[in-house]
């Protein structure tokens, strides 16, 4: 996994790894970002859950409705005030909003 | 134009709506089943409020660390994309560049989502709802 490649995306302040419960395991802060290890270890955490239950769901929907396309989960995002964390896999990206490309960052969490 | 017709009328969208309270009160426009529309309307809320609670916790570790409130959240399907911003929700296809643009126009329609979005998700639920919450 390219840390610093994910850091190359439209306003990414952070790049991280997490193992599948969610632990963080490497991570790239952009300097002068308020991010820390600490948030990022939690917001790594949260990734976990999230993925989990939105696969769930999309595992639930289409068993209930017959409609397809929801699955496999390709990712997630969380939309904050200033930030978004986008993650998929064991992978995940946080990035500004007013510069954020959702589609780029999706793509290149799914291409890693 | 209310925000539901405004996505509506994006190529690529398959269905998009608004819900209240306990998700039981909605409204939509696509290619969605009534039941349908209400199962969506349920299960967007309940992201919504777990992320809002998700945030809560990042705020007690690093205050003002530019989470909270929460806006939104995008779950992406492998041929469809569920964004959620306050309370509308919309179903699009994985088209190209659609998916930036949807998010671009609920930002702005919905404008930035405050606290009280919590308040008005719980509404009806009885009493002084904001003290319940805060």
């Amino acid at each position: 996994m390219n840390l610093d490649k994910m850091m190359d995306l439209p306003g990414a302040m952070a790049a991280f790894t997490y193992s599948d419960r969610g632990d963080l395991q490497s991570q790239v802060l952009r300097e002068g970002t308020e991010l820390t290890p600490q948030v990022l270890d939690l917001l790594a955490h949260s990734c976990v859950a999230n993925l989990a239950i939105a696969s769930m769901e999309a595992r639930g929907w289409e068993a209930v409705t017959g409609q397809g396309g929801f699955q496999p989960l390709k990712g997630f995002s969380v939309v904050g005030l200033e930030w978004s964390v986008v993650v998929n896999g064991n992978c995940g990206v946080v990035v500004r909003n007013r510069d954020a490309d959702y589609e780029a960052t999706f793509n290149a969490l799914q291409a890693a | 134009m209310n925000i539901v017709k405004q996505l509506m009328a994006i190529p690529g969208v398959i269905a998009a709506g608004e819900y209240a309270f306990r998700g039981d009160r909605y409204s939509y426009e696509g290619a969605l089943t009534d039941e349908f529309a209400r199962m969506a309307s349920i299960l967007c809320r309940a992201n919504t409020l777990s992320v809002n609670m998700q945030s809560e916790i990042f705020d007690s570790f690093a205050e003002n660390c530019g989470c909270r409130p929460v806006q939104g959240w995008i779950a992406r399907g492998n041929r469809i994309t569920i964004c959620a911003v306050g309370n509308y929700f919309a179903f699009i296809e994985n088209r190209d560049e659609l998916l930036n643009d949807v998010m671009t126009i609920m930002r702005a329609k919905v404008g930035d989502i405050r606290d009280d979005l919590l308040v008005n998700l719980y509404a009806k639920l009885g009493g002084d709802t904001k003290e319940a919450l805060y």
